[in-house]
C-alpha cells in the first residue's frame, strides 16, 4: 500500500464517520452513556421472550404447514369440508347473536336498583367459571338418556326430550347456545362500561325532544356505541376462530365429525391421525379469514371517530 | 474485596450463562446409564404398581436408572406424537394406540428392535410377532419396530342377572353369531315392562371415536366373512365381493339394531370408556369391549363381579370358529433417543418370560401375556378359579386369532384413525344413506388412503 492509498483510505473513513454517528444516534435515541446500557439490559429479556414464545412458535407453525401437498390432502378430506362450513356458521351465528344480545342486555343492566346489580353478579358467573368443568356439566345435562334437561322434561311434562347431541343440527345448535351462554356475560360487561361513558346530558336533552326507550337506543346509544360494537365483534370473531373448548367439550365434534370446526379438526389431525403437520395446515387455512379481520381491527382502532 | 462495576457484573453473568450452556451436555453425557421411559397408566391401580416394581427390579439388577412417567393413554398419545415430531424424545415409550407404531415405522422414526425381540422370539405368539413386524418406507422392508408385551382380545360382557330378569337363561345363550346376537333383543322389552325404562339390549359402540367402534365393526364384518378386508401383504380388498358383502351386512346389522332402538341413542357420541360406564350402570345387557377392564373395574364388588359373564367370540353362522382380533401393545424406541443401549437392555429384561409374567399378573389379567407356553404353565392364567380370566385367555391366546389390520399396513392404521367404516354407519343413521352407498363411500376413501402407502412385496 503506497502513501496515496493510505491517504485515500483515511479520508474515506473520515467521510463515513458522520453516517456512523447518525446511525448510532438512531439506535440510541436520546439515551447517553450508561442509560443506553441499562435500557438494553431491561429490553433484552423481553426481546428474548418475544422471540422464543411468539416469533419461534409462529415461524415453526408456518414451517410445519408449508408443504403444498398437505393442502391437497386436507381438501380431499370430507371432514375438512364440513369443518369449514361449520366454522363459518359458528362465527356468523354464534358471534353475532352473542354480541347483539349482549348489547341489549347491557341496557337492561343499566337500570337503577340493587336487584339488577345482584342479577348482574349471577349473570357473569358462567364467564367467571373455567370452561372445562362448565362445558362438561353442560355435556352431561344434554345427554339424551339420563341428562338433566330430558329428565326434567320427563318429570314435569312427561315428554321424551330429543337426543340433543346425536344429530348434527341439534348438536351444533347446542354448541352455539352453550358458547353464547358462556361468553355473553363478558361482552355485556364491556357494553355496560361503554354505556356508562355516555354523558347523562345527552339523554336529558333527547328526553326533552321526546326520544326515550327504543328511540333513544336508535338515535343515541347505537350511533355512539357503534364503533365499540364493531371493534368488539371483530375481536370476538378472531377469538372464536380458535375456540376449541366449546365444540370439543359440548359435542366432541360428533356425531360422526359433523360438528367439527377448524380448531378441533387441527387437534384431531395432529394427534388422532398422528399427522401434526396436517393439523397445523388445517388451522393455517383460517389465516385468509383472520388476517383481514386483524387488519380491519387495527384500522378501526387507528381511525375511530367516536372515542369511548 | 475488589470493586464490582456494573460492566464487570454484566460480563461475569454473561460468561457464567455461556459456560453453563456449554457445559450442560457434558454433564448429561456423564450420566449415560439413565434412560427416560414413558408408560401408559393402567386401568386399575395394581397395573401401575406392577410397572413400578418392574422398574425397581431392573434398576436393582442393572445399576441403571430409569426416569419414568406414567401417563393416561390419551395425553400419552399426544405427548408421543409431539415428541417424534419435534425430535425431543424419551428413550422408551409404550405405544398408546394401535396406529402409532405402524405409522411411525413407515416414516422411519423408530429404532429397529429386532435384536430385542430375537431374545424371546420362540416364546412369543405368532400374532405378537406379526403385529410388531411393520413396514418401513425408507428401508422398503418389514422389521420389528415394537417390542410385544401385552395382548388383548375383545370379549362380550353380559349381565347374567339382566338375562334372567328378562325371562331367559344364561345356559340358553346360543353359540352361533346371529342367534347369539339376536338372543338379547327380546330381553329389552321384558326389562322395560319391569320399569327399566333406560335399559337397552346392546351397548355396541356405533360411534366414530376411539378404538371400540373399530373393534365392533371388525368383529361383525369378520363374522359375516370379511376377514380378508386387508391381507398380510398389506393390500386392501375393496373389490372382493365377499368382503364387500360382509361390510354391507355388518353395517346393516349394527345400524338396524340402532335404528330399531336396541342400542342407546347416545352411542353415536360414545368414547372408549362410555360403554364401560354404560354397562356398569346396567344401561345395556351385553357389551363388546376390549380386554377385561370392564370386569376388573368391579373386582372389589364381588356380587357384581360374579354377576358378569365373560363370553368369547361365538361360532360363525356356518358353525365354524371365528377368529378373534388380538391387539398387541408394547414398547418402542424412537429415533433420536439418547440412551438406546440402556433402553434396549431394559426392554430385553422386561420381556424375559418370568419378568413379563409377573408384571402382567400385577394387572390381574387385563392384558394377556403374549407367550402362550408361559400362560399354560402358570395356573394364574387358566386355572385360578377367577370367573372371567380363563375365558378371556382362551380367546386371546388359544382360540383362533388374527392380528389387527394395522399390523399389515400403516394405511389400515390411518383408515381406522379416520374411522372410515364408522363414518359409514353415521351416513346410514343420520344421512339416510343405504348400507350399499355408505359402504361404497367408505371403500372409496379407504382406497384413496391405501394409495398413499404403497408396500413393496419381498
Amino acid at each position: 500500500m503506497d502513501g496515496t492509498q493510505v491517504f485515500q483510505t483515511a479520508s474515506a473513513a473520515t467521510q463515513a464517520l458522520p453516517g456512523l454517528r447518525t446511525r448510532r444516534r438512531f439506535w440510541r435515541g436520546e439515551l447517553r452513556g450508561s442509560e443506553y446500557t441499562w435500557a438494553l439490559a431491561f429490553v433484552i429479556p423481553y426481546v428474548v421472550v418475544f422471540l422464543v414464545f411468539v416469533v419461534y412458535p409462529v415461524a415453526f407453525g408456518l414451517w410445519m404447514g408449508s408443504e403444498p401437498k398437505l393442502y391437497t390432502e386436507l381438501f380431499d378430506d370430507p371432514v375438512y369440508q364440513m369443518s369449514i362450513v361449520n366454522t363459518v356458521l359458528y362465527l356468523a351465528i354464534a358471534v353475532n347473536v352473542k354480541m347483539f344480545l349482549a348489547l341489549l342486555l347491557s341496557g337492561f343492566f343499566m337500570r337503577p336498583g340493587w336487584w339488577t346489580k345482584a342479577l348482574l353478579m349471577v349473570f357473569v358467573l358462567p364467564w367467571a367459571v373455567p370452561s372445562m368443568p362448565i362445558f362438561t356439566s353442560m355435556h352431561w345435562m344434554l345427554n339424551g338418556d339420563y341428562g338433566f334437561i330430558n329428565n326434567a322434561l320427563w318429570t314435569i311434562f312427561h315428554v321424551n326430550g330429543p337426543a340433543w347431541l346425536d344429530s348434527r343440527w341439534l348438536a351444533f345448535g347446542s354448541v352455539i347456545v352453550c358458547y353464547i351462554w358462556k361468553w355473553m356475560p363478558f361482552w355485556t360487561v364491556i357494553f355496560i362500561a361503554g354505556r356508562m361513558a355516555i354523558p347523562q346530558e345527552i339523554y336529558d336533552a333527547a328526553k326533552v325532544d321526546g326520544a326515550t326507550g327504543v328511540r333513544a337506543f336508535v338515535h343515541i346509544n347505537f350511533p355512539i356505541l357503534a364503533n365499540l360494537y364493531l371493534v368488539c365483534t371483530l375481536l370476538s370473531t378472531i377469538f372464536t376462530v380458535g375456540d376449541f373448548n366449546t365444540p370439543f367439550f359440548i359435542s366432541g365434534g360428533g356425531p360422526a365429525f359433523s360438528t367439527y370446526v377448524l380448531a378441533t379438526l387441527g387437534i384431531r389431525d395432529a394427534f388422532d391421525l398422528s399427522q401434526p403437520r396436517l393439523g397445523v395446515a388445517a388451522v393455517m387455512t383460517a389465516l385468509p379469514l383472520v388476517i383481514p379481520l386483524v387488519i380491519l381491527l387495527m384500522r378501526k382502532l387507528k381511525t375511530s371517530q367516536v372515542q369511548l | 474485596m475488589g470493586y464490582v462495576s456494573r460492566r464487570s457484573l454484566l460480563r461475569a453473568s454473561l460468561g457464567m450463562a455461556a459456560v453453563g450452556t456449554l457445559a450442560r451436555p457434558h454433564i448429561a453425557n456423564a450420566a449415560a446409564k439413565t434412560a427416560t421411559v414413558w408408560w401408559t397408566q393402567g386401568f386399575i391401580p395394581s397395573e401401575d404398581t406392577a410397572f413400578r416394581k418392574l422398574v425397581s427390579d431392573y434398576e436393582k439388577a442393572s445399576g441403571n436408572t430409569l426416569n419414568y412417567s406414567i401417563v393416561p393413554f390419551a395425553p400419552l398419545r399426544q405427548k408421543e406424537v409431539s415428541a417424534v415430531t419435534s425430535g425431543v424424545v424419551p428413550d422408551v415409550m409404550e405405544d398408546a394406540d394401535f396406529s402409532f407404531t405402524p405409522l411411525n415405522a413407515w416414516a422411519d422414526k423408530l429404532v429397529d428392535v429386532s435384536d430385542i425381540v430375537d431374545t424371546q422370539k420362540s416364546k412369543f405368539s405368532d400374532i405378537a410377532l406379526l403385529s410388531r413386524n411393520n413396514y418401513n418406507n425408507v428401508t422398503k422392508q418389514r422389521s420389528f419396530y415394537g417390542v410385544p408385551m401385552k395382548s388383548a382380545a375383545v370379549p362380550f360382557h353380559i349381565w347374567k342377572s339382566l338375562v334372567e330378569k328378562g325371562g331367559a337363561k344364561v345356559s340358553d345363550i346360543p353359540n352361533k353369531w346371529d342367534p347369539f346376537i339376536d338372543f338379547f333383543k327380546p330381553l329389552q322389552a321384558k326389562l322395560r315392562e319391569q320399569g327399566m325404562r333406560h335399559t337397552y339390549s346392546y351397548g355396541w359402540e356405533v360411534s366414530t371415536i376411539g378404538v371400540d367402534p373399530i373393534n365392533t365393526f371388525n368383529a361383525f364384518m369378520i363374522a359375516y366373512g370379511g376377514k380378508d378386508l386387508v391381507t398380510k401383504d398389506g393390500k386392501l380388498h375393496a373389490q372382493d365381493p365377499q368382503v364387500r358383502e360382509a361390510v354391507i351386512k355388518a353395517l346393516t346389522k349394527l345400524t338396524t339394531d340402532y335404528k330399531d332402538g336396541y342400542v342407546p341413542p347416545g352411542v353415536v357420541n360414545w368414547n372408549d370408556a362410555d360403554d364401560n360406564n354404560a354397562f356398569h350402570s346396567k344401561l345395556c345387557v351385553i357389551d363388546f369391549d376390549g380386554s377385561l377392564s370392564t370386569e376388573l373395574a368391579l373386582i372389589h364388588e364381588k356380587e357384581q363381579y360374579d354377576d358378569i359373564l365373560t363370553h368369547g367370540i361365538p361360532l360363525g353362522n356356518d358353525g365354524k370358529p371365528l377368529p378373534a382380533q388380538v391387539g398387541i401393545f408394547g414398547a418402542v424406541i424412537p429415533k433420536g433417543a439418547k440412551n438406546v443401549d440402556v433402553a434396549k437392555e431394559f426392554l430385553k429384561y422386561a420381556i424375559e418370560p418370568k419378568v413379563l409374567n409377573e408384571y402382567l399378573k400385577g394387572g390381574l389379567g387385563r392384558w394377556a401375556i403374549p407367550m402362550p407356553e408361559v400362560a399354560k404353565n402358570d395356573p394364574f392364567w387358566l386355572h385360578s378359579g377367577d370367573p372371567h380370566r380363563a375365558t378371556y385367555i382362551e380367546e386371546t391366546l388359544f382360540g383362533p386369532t388374527m392380528p389387527l389390520y394395522e399390523a399389515y399396513s400403516p394405511a389400515a392404521a390411518q383408515v381406522n384413525a379416520e374411522h372410515v367404516f364408522q363414518v359409514a354407519w353415521a351416513d346410514i343413521v343420520n344421512n339416510g344413506m343405504t348400507p350399499q352407498a355408505a359402504a361404497d363411500k367408505a371403500f372409496k376413501r379407504a382406497e384413496a388412503i391405501f394409495a398413499k402407502y404403497p408396500i413393496q412385496q419381498a
